[in-house]
């Protein structure tokens, strides 16, 4: 499979310069080198630039409420669980309201793989703060300067216990796609922040603002050290990119006795026979 | 007919009790009815289990009964004790004798207790001996209830014991003639009827976040998943619940929500999710008292209207207002069918009565129902990367659904209006045929719904018009005289109004309801034209009682 064959033959409607074109490449080039059919994908997305995502993908999609992807792709998985499932949401979408839905994701432990493009701002509705824009920056929504801490979103989900937590860069390409390929391939879930500018509502974090800070991680970092982990989740003046915490714990779908040899779907809906049960009410 | 109240504190097991002597009743013959009454609350308060039996059909609760059974004085101080009654109590526990009303036989729960060196719990073991002896029943029947419902052979002894020495307690005789032995009809609540309909019809997802009187249904699906294979979720929230609902419905489960309207508050915007991607799901409502936290553990009637309008702009929804324990186990299969061939939610809408009152009723048979589960894609391998115009009408305003995993079906399921494939589009013209082709529906739906229906003599002097489980009381009523008919609304969105006009006019109507503002009057109103003057609510958490309503409706309207 080639990247291209993943065009959904939907010209994008972002912004010229939108970090979203290097994520969407970074994804189609993914699951083309990772050879998945587009049959047996569901790209799950929210709703923000990040939402568009699916509609440029030749796959199967469900384009949700704000801030509910998780639900919906935990509907999804646990109804069969052979699809990849893949998700896109901004910071606003995940870190914001859909935060609890986030966490209990986590916990659950499914295998999918979840895309928050974090651009500190909200982008759609035209230049808000974020729950990870950072204190003092004036947006509008906050034209005095943002009051309330920023939101470290990997910090929450490495206290929440997720198996896989990873940070990408829409300014390094070829190394998001193997981040996200490696996401797609973990056996679990997946947290995949990926830093991405808005150029048209956040100047403030531009290329330039990262590529002075990012720094990839090196070969010999040992990803399954938790407080090595904590380390680099907590920098504060450089941001590391590449697989910060991977573990394995076992899948909420593996978990499961009612899909241990067969996924739901492959069971079929049949009318069931109650009539032992009944007795049981007599 | 009998009517038996079991009341004390909560935490001494009276609601399994009551179910108890339920079944034992109906195993010798007679119909039973069981209303419960709780608060919210763990230990303590006042709970309450009120049994009907006859050797007719029993339907609804009454008012005024015969014979209560006080485990504590609580029992006694919240309940109204005429001459009339027999009143069961521990006559040396209790502190105001001047309460101890009616004919009182005495059961020494403290002695009995002490003598066993058994705790407070027993005491409902004792009570249940005290009436079998009453009715001058066999201990054998009870006996073997013990049996069944203590399987713990240490705890089935203590409760034999205590059975026992309330059994011989009790010299009085009631008159009691035992009809004949009934092992086949069945007790069930609401709950377990929707639960086994949804079972039937194959339900294999069911997410949810506990909200009583929905939760028994959780717990229900929860504790036979293995057996069926359904997958059931406690999700964080009802708005989780809805979306994983949703989630699974577009990936090809049959899948379910259920719950009480503050937790259907938080559902409503994943009800127009599903509306606008055209996801099947079901959702039971099962009403209280609100709005907010309201009164959890009563009933009420009013979320009709919140049902019927929920969400932002328009769609086609089914709204499905069973009155009796075989319409919820009916209807709930036929939701299923409904949601997959039309592409919409489908509502049950019950209330705490309903949903957790027992009822007699005949095994339910299923060799006719039929599970339909609409148009679906068989798949195209030879393109298995193509888009599919899912959104394209193939019949009565409804396409071809689509599975995940489907070669050559691919297209995007979204919130936004889209085109036939799912892609957002803003186009008007678009929007105006997508519009009309999900609303075309309704046409069809309304012939596949259950039609307003009249119960009782077709030419009585008045004609109650009624929704949901207030038929339970109108069934009793009808007992008592042939002055009085009903017609009870088993559906309400979608119906051919029409119809329904011609089948209210010229008669001498009044409209019960289990709310303040006669949600269904006016939707009538709106929908034909007809005010219907006259109307009995009641909404302070309670159901009608039959010979309260029976009596409201003579003062009003005979």
């Amino acid at each position: 499979m080639k990247s291209v064959d993943f065009n959904s033959g939907k010209i994008p409607n972002w912004c010229p310069g939108c970090g979203n074109f290097a994520i969407w490449n970074a994804i189609k080039g993914a699951i083309a080198e990772l050879d998945i059919n587009g049959k047996d994908i569901v790209n799950i997305s929210g709703i923000g630039c990040s939402g568009k995502m699916l509609n440029y993908l030749r796959t199967y999609g469900f384009h949700t409420l704000h801030g509910r992807t998780m639900p919906v792709a935990t509907g999804v998985k646990l109804t069969n669980h052979k699809l990849t499932v893949i998700v896109n949401g901004g910071d606003g979408d995940g870190y914001g309201m859909g935060m609890g839905h986030f966490i209990h994701a986590i916990r659950r432990n499914l295998n999918i793989t979840y895309l928050i493009h974090n651009n500190h701002v909200y982008g759609l509705t035209t230049g808000q703060a974020s729950p990870t824009t950072d204190k003092g920056l004036k947006s509008k929504s906050t034209p005095h300067g943002v009051i309330d801490e920023p939101l470290n979103g990997l910090f929450v989900s490495l206290s929440a216990g997720a198996t896989f937590i990873a940070r990408g860069y829409s300014g390094d390409l070829e190394h998001l796609k193997s981040i996200i390929k490696a996401g797609i391939m973990h056996n679990g879930f997946s947290h995949i922040e990926i830093l991405q500018p808005c150029v048209t509502f956040g100047k403030h974090y531009g290329y330039e603002y990262y590529d002075e800070r990012v720094y990839r991680i090196a070969d010999d970092y040992d990803p399954g050290n938790f407080e090595e982990a904590l380390k680099l989740i907590r920098e504060k003046d450089k941001i590391a990119l590449g697989i910060i915490y991977k573990v394995d714990r076992p899948t909420q779908e593996e978990q499961l006795p009612q899909i241990k040899n067969k996924t739901l779907i492959d069971q079929g809906i049949v009318k069931r026979d109650i009539s032992a049960m009944l007795k049981s009410f007599a | 007919m009998l009517k038996i109240k079991i009341g004390g504190p909560a935490g001494l097991g009276i609601m399994s009790t009551g179910l108890m002597l339920s079944k034992l009743f109906k195993r010798l013959g007679y119909t039973v009815h069981g209303y419960p009454e709780y608060p919210s609350l763990i230990r303590g308060g006042y709970n309450n289990y009120l049994i009907i039996a006859d050797t007719n059909e029993v339907y609804a609760p009454y008012k005024k009964y015969d014979i209560l059974v006080a485990l504590t004085d609580v029992a006694i101080t919240n309940e109204k004790i005429d001459e009339g009654m027999i009143l069961l109590a521990d006559i040396e526990s209790t502190k105001d004798k001047t309460n101890l009303k009616g004919k009182v036989l005495d059961l020494p729960f403290k002695k009995i207790l002490s003598k066993l060196e058994v705790n407070e719990i027993a005491k409902n073991s004792i009570a249940l001996g005290a009436l079998i002896k009453l009715f001058n029943l066999d201990f054998d029947c009870l006996d073997e209830m013990l049996k069944e419902n203590y399987s713990n052979e240490k705890l089935y002894k203590i409760n034999h014991q205590a059975a026992i020495e309330g059994y011989n307690t009790i010299q009085e005789r009631i008159n009691f003639s035992v009809s004949k032995k009934d092992t086949e009809r069945i007790v069930l609540s609401g709950n377990e009827a929707i639960s086994l309909g949804a079972i039937t019809a194959g339900v294999n997802f069911f997410a949810t976040y506990p909200m009583t009187p929905a939760s028994s249904i959780l717990h229900f699906l929860a504790e036979h998943e293995k057996s069926f294979n359904i997958i059931t979720k406690h999700t964080e929230d009802e708005i989780s619940a809805i979306n994983m609902a949703i989630g699974a419905s577009y990936a090809g489960a049959r899948s379910m929500v259920a719950t009480s309207g503050g937790g259907f508050s938080l559902m409503v915007e994943g009800l127009g999710l599903a509306a606008i991607a055209e996801t099947p799901i079901v959702i039971v409502e099962s009403q209280r008292p609100g709005p907010a936290t309201g009164m959890p553990t009563w009933t009420e009637q009013g979320d009709l209207k919140f049902v019927l309008n929920a969400s932002q702009d328009e769609f086609v929804r089914v709204v499905l207002t069973p009155g009796d324990v075989e319409e919820l186990f009916y209807f709930t299969f036929e939701a299923f069918n409904l949601a997959e061939k039309y592409h919409i939610p489908v509502f049950i809408l019950s209330d705490k009565f309903l949903s957790e009152s027992h009822f007699t009723t005949k095994p339910f048979k299923t060799d006719h129902l039929q599970i339909d589960r609409g148009l679906i894609f068989g798949g195209d391998p030879e393109k298995p990367m193509e888009f599919f115009p899912r959104y394209k009408e193939v019949e009565k305003g409804v396409g071809m659904r689509t599975i995940p995993g489907t070669p050559g079906g691919l297209y995007k399921a979204p919130g936004n209006e889209h085109d036939e494939y799912g892609f957002v589009t803003d186009n008007a013209e678009n929007r105006v045929i997508q519009q009309k082709r999900r609303f075309k529906k309704i046409n069809y739906i309304t012939n596949d719904i259950p039609h307003p229906k009249l119960y009782g003599k077709i030419d009585a002097e008045i004609t109650v018009v009624c929704w949901g489980s207030v038929k339970m009381q109108m069934m009793e009523i009808l007992k008592i005289t042939d002055r009085i008919n009903f017609i009870h609304f088993p559906a309400i969105y979608p119906l051919d109004w029409s119809k329904v006009k011609t089948m209210l006019e010229n008669r001498n109507l009044i409209i019960v309801e289990n709310n303040m503002t006669a949600q269904l009057k006016s939707v009538i109103a709106e929908n034909t034209g007809l005010i219907i003057e006259k109307t009995i609510l009641k909404y302070d958490g309670r159901p009608f009682f039959a010979d309260e309503l029976y009596e409201k409706i003579t003062g009003e309207a005979l």
